[in-house]
């Protein structure tokens, strides 16, 4: 400002116009310097009054000292009942990480029953799958494989209903990862707003700290122009100010302490709710373990039925082969007596022809035996007749028989007459002997002929009896050859009969070698399927036996976490203990923090009383140091306001992090335990469809016929057993994992409880923090208040002097300032322009500024 | 000097009887039974006009009867004055024997025919007795003279 005298040189009309501006701007100044003056006397007179005030507000600020130390031990106290309370919340945290981790830990063994359950699901289905095979293979050996298939059918009724569960299970825990994503997602974007906004308070704040700076600049400038007035100005204002902070701060100390009670009643209850819920956890988890034993003695179970049905695929399988080794002979025996059929038939068509030739034989017999008995009955009359001649014959021959007899008897009387006559009879005696001699020789021929005639007689007799048995015999072969054409067409149509029948057996026997044939393969492949059978039920044995040791295990997993979410519940119960205690604790700080309130207002009204006065002492400085001071405290305050701001945008924004993290991390787990979910999902599906397939092969069994094996009724028995077993297992799997997804959400629900009881006592710390911080501060300042209050009170004594001083010192300006008036207006009269007045004036000016 | 006979048998046996005893022969046609007669008598029949007793020379010799035939002769005999019947089997010849053919019969034989035969003729292969006709007839031969 006063650098115009370098300038002489200018031109001398610029100097000119200079000096009457400078004329002008003296004689404002003047007018300026005498309404100084007459500010100054006036200030000089409200400096005194301002110290008797200041003295005034001294005694007041000391008191204000004396309730602010009181509210600093009450802070103090506050802040180490906050610092025990947030101990206690950080180990009830800790303890809520360990539950969470134990709930992490069951989650895992529940995980891993699930794998072993789903294990068992997948032998059981392969079980499953194999029985069916090994039933459609023997479809035809029981008609138990029917019940079979209806316990297949049901079998995958049940695994539908379990996969539809799971599918339900699944869609829940999407939905609630859905949820989750959304809650994150909203977390986060809050999050970046919170950081948005922290950058644009920054930003804010930067802009408040360059203008804070600009006006401090301005103000230590100013400050050294007016270092007395200012720092009275603003040592009043201050104090005012810190006095008003002071009692903002210790409402905002209330406030913060009721929040804090709410938040600990809050986190009483919400903890209380986690104790609720980890005591349902805890009796889910006995629930769960009841659950798991009755499952592994189901499993156990189910192991003993697998070593049963093994057993019995063993003994189906030798059966199956010595039903092998019989159908083979049976096919060999039948091929056998397909040949056998086959000669016999090509043998009765043989005897059926010979049969019809014999008929034809006995036909031309019986017409022969006709002819015979004809002609024999013929010669039969022939020889009656002939009878009857040689019976004429003996007649005849007797009667010459007689006559011969006649003869020799007449000879003989003959022959004794003349014996008696003596000699003259002697020729008569000769002729006599003569005729004796032919009467003997007709009677012997006569004889002869007798003896002939009696032959032929005999002889007729024995023909007419040999024709009569003839016919008789001839009668009797014709009736014979009857019979026998009666019996031979009988044969005949026997024989027909017997071809017709041996060409049906034939037949017959060709089909049923081909059925053997297939008998033979099928039981080829009954036997194969058997060991098929065989091997998978031992395996299912072996995998049942691991299943019943993860069944063991995991039963006594169920145990540790029973006992350790007892564990948990009893530090739970010690956590809301001790958090009725933080609540007395809290209760008691509010009780304070309200007394302090209560102390605070009286501070603030004295604050007020004080600030009345120093406004009477700053109205009086408000003249010169208006604008400024009202700059400064201005920038000052809004500087504070804004640091302030960004202090509770910064933590704002650090908490608002810290949930993101922490929805990041939920977020990060309910993903993991979605794709868990999915997982298990695919797998049921799997599982399903593997149910879909052996209900297929159950429906093929179905179709197919039934022939033999009654030994696969064990089998069928022991798989209906499994199946039972198995279904037992699925129920109380289902029943599991109903009981595990209810664990999950109360232990979520915990956590939440939990992760909102540690937000709230970080919060309550956080504000008990800023409420310490504050309350430092306001100890700090009314420290400085006193300080200031006390060099207020110097300074104002000291102003006083001053101002008097420059009382005078505005006396002698104005002198000098009438003085320069004069010879400036000489100069502007004799140069038409003066610049050293001018730069005179403004060290006037500034002198007395 | 050669003396005719006449043949005839009985059961097989042929007797002979000189042809001068022997009156006639004749055809046996039946006789009539004489009541209180000896067994050996069969009846009465008629020859010639008269009626003579007649002998059953089977019932004579002891043996059994037989059926009457066609060659059933009655030998009527002369004895003295008597004529009687002898019934045999059969009489178809006349034999001239010579007494060095005839012969006596053995004691043994004799004492068994009670006398019936006489002598044994022996007749190229063949032996002829000759029997004792009077013998044969018998105690009746008085019976046979009265009815004559």
């Amino acid at each position: 400002m006063a650098t115009d005298n370098g300038n002489g040189a200018v031109a001398l009309e610029d100097a000119r116009n200079l000096a009457e501006s400078a004329a002008r701007g003296v004689q404002e100044t003047t007018s300026l310097v005498q309404a100084a003056e007459a500010l100054a006397t006036r200030l000089a007179a409200s400096g005194n009054e301002q110290a008797a005030a200041s003295e005034q507000v001294r005694s007041a600020m000391e008191n204000v000292a004396a309730h602010v130390e009181e509210t600093g031990l009450s802070v103090h106290e506050l802040v180490r009942a906050q610092r025990t309370v947030s101990d206690t919340a950080r180990g009830l945290q800790q303890e809520a990480e360990a539950t969470a981790g134990a709930l992490q830990e069951v989650n895992a063994s529940v995980a891993g029953v699930r794998k072993d359950a789903a294990h068992l699901a997948a032998s059981s289905d392969t079980t499953a799958a194999t029985l069916e095979q090994a039933t459609r293979s023997v479809k035809g050996v029981s008609a138990n494989s029917e019940e079979l298939a209806a316990s297949s059918e049901e079998l995958l009724a049940s695994m539908t209903e379990m996969n539809a569960t799971v599918a339900d299970l699944v869609a829940r825990n999407q939905s609630s990862a859905a949820a989750t994503e959304q809650v994150a997602a909203t977390a986060e974007e809050m999050a970046k707003g919170i950081s948005r906004l922290a950058t644009d308070s920054q930003a804010v704040g930067e802009r408040v700290a360059q203008v804070s700076t600009t006006v401090v600049n301005i103000g230590r400038v100013l400050g050294e122009v007016a270092r007395d007035a200012t720092s009275m100005a603003a040592s009043v204002e201050e104090t005012a100010s810190t006095s008003e902070e002071l009692a903002r701060s210790v409402r905002g100390v209330a406030e913060h302490a009721r929040t804090l009670e709410a938040s600990a009643a809050s986190t009483a209850s919400t903890v209380e709710e986690v104790a609720a819920s980890v005591e349902e956890v805890a009796a889910t988890a006995e629930k769960n373990a009841a659950v798991v034993d009755a499952n592994a003695a189901t499993i156990e179970q189910l192991a003993r039925s697998a070593q049963s049905v093994a057993k019995a695929a063993e003994s189906i399988n030798t059966l199956a082969a010595s039903s092998a080794t019989a159908s083979t002979q049976l096919e060999t025996s039948t091929r056998r007596v397909a040949q056998m059929t086959e000669e016999a038939r090509a043998n009765a068509e043989r005897v059926g022809t010979t049969a019809r030739d014999g008929g034809a034989t006995v036909t031309r017999s019986i017409a022969g035996f006709t002819r015979i008995r004809q002609s024999i009955v013929e010669s039969s009359g022939v020889m009656k007749e002939m009878g009857k001649r040689a019976e004429e014959i003996g007649d005849i021959v007797q009667t010459i028989n007689l006559i011969a007899d006649r003869t020799n008897l007449l000879s003989l009387n003959a022959s004794i007459e003349a014996a008696r006559a003596g000699e003259h009879g002697r020729g008569f005696a000769v002729v006599a002997e003569e005729i004796r001699a032919l009467a003997d020789r007709a009677a012997a021929a006569s004889a002869d002929v007798a003896k002939i005639v009696r032959g032929l007689q005999t002889t007729a007799r024995e023909a007419a009896t040999a024709t009569g048995e003839g016919v008789r015999a001839a009668d009797e072969s014709a009736a014979l050859a009857s019979d026998a054409e009666r019996a031979l067409s009988t044969i005949l149509k026997g024989v027909e009969d017997l071809g017709q029948n041996v060409r049906e057996v034939s037949r017959a026997s060709g089909e049923q070698v081909q059925a053997v044939q297939a008998l033979t393969q099928a039981t080829a492949k009954v036997s194969e399927q058997g060991r098929v059978i065989t091997t998978s039920a031992v395996e299912q044995a072996q995998a049942a036996q691991s299943l019943a040791q993860g069944g063991t295990e995991m039963r006594r997993m169920a145990r540790q976490t029973t006992q350790a979410t007892a564990d948990q519940a009893r530090a739970l119960r010690d956590a809301v203990r001790s958090n009725g205690q933080l609540a007395e604790v809290a209760q008691k700080v509010s009780r304070a923090v309200q007394e302090q309130a209560a102390a605070s207002a009286e501070l603030a009204k004295a604050s007020a009383q004080m600030r009345q006065l120093v406004q009477t002492v700053s109205g009086a400085v408000a003249a010169q140091s208006k604008e400024v001071a009202a700059v400064g405290t201005l920038s000052q305050e809004s500087s504070t306001a804004t640091q302030r701001t960004l202090l509770g945008l910064s933590e704002q924004a650090k908490a608002a992090t810290e949930v993101t993290k922490a929805m990041e991390e939920t977020r990060k787990q309910v993903a993991q335990s979605a794709r868990g979910m999915a997982e298990q999902a695919r797998a049921l599906k799997q599982g399903e469809v593997a149910s879909r397939q052996v209900a297929k092969l159950a429906a093929e069994v179905t179709r197919a016929t039934d022939e033999q094996a009654q030994a696969l009724t064990a089998l069928v028995k022991g798989a209906d057993e499994v199946r039972r077993v198995a279904k037992t297992t699925s129920r109380a799997l289902d029943e599991q994992t109903e009981a595990l997804a209810a664990l999950a959400t109360s232990a979520s629900r915990q956590a939440t409880g939990v992760a909102s009881m540690a937000r709230a006592s970080g919060e309550s710390t956080t504000v008990t923090e800023g409420l310490a911080k504050s309350v430092e501060e306001m100890r700090a300042r009314a420290r400085e208040v006193l300080t200031t209050t006390a060099q207020q009170t110097r300074t104002a004594t000291t102003t006083a002097a001053e101002v008097r001083e420059v009382a005078g010192r505005l006396a002698q300006l104005t002198r000098l300032q009438g003085e320069q008036a004069e010879s400036l207006a000489r100069l502007s009269v004799a140069l038409g322009g003066a610049r050293n007045p001018e730069a005179g004036a403004a060290r006037a000016r500034e002198k007395q500024a | 000097m050669s003396v005719l006979h006449v043949v005839f048998k009985v059961d097989g046996a042929e007797y002979a009887l000189p042809a001068s005893d022997v009156l006639q022969m004749e055809t046996f046609t039946g006789a009539t039974p004489v009541p209180g007669a000896p067994s050996h008598v069969a009846g009465l029949v008629q020859v010639r006009g008269r009626v003579i007793p007649v002998v059953d020379a089977r019932v004579r010799f002891g043996l059994p009867p037989v059926q009457r035939s066609l060659d059933t002769r009655v030998v009527v005999g002369q004895l003295g004055n008597r004529t009687v019947g002898l019934l045999v089997d059969s009489a178809r010849e006349v034999l001239k024997l010579d007494p060095a053919q005839v012969k006596p019969p053995p004691p043994l034989v004799v004492e068994g025919a009670r006398g019936f035969v006489k002598a044994v003729a022996q007749v190229g292969p063949r032996l002829v007795m000759l029997i004792d006709f009077p013998r044969v007839i018998g105690e009746e031969a008085p019976d046979g003279d009265g009815q004559r």
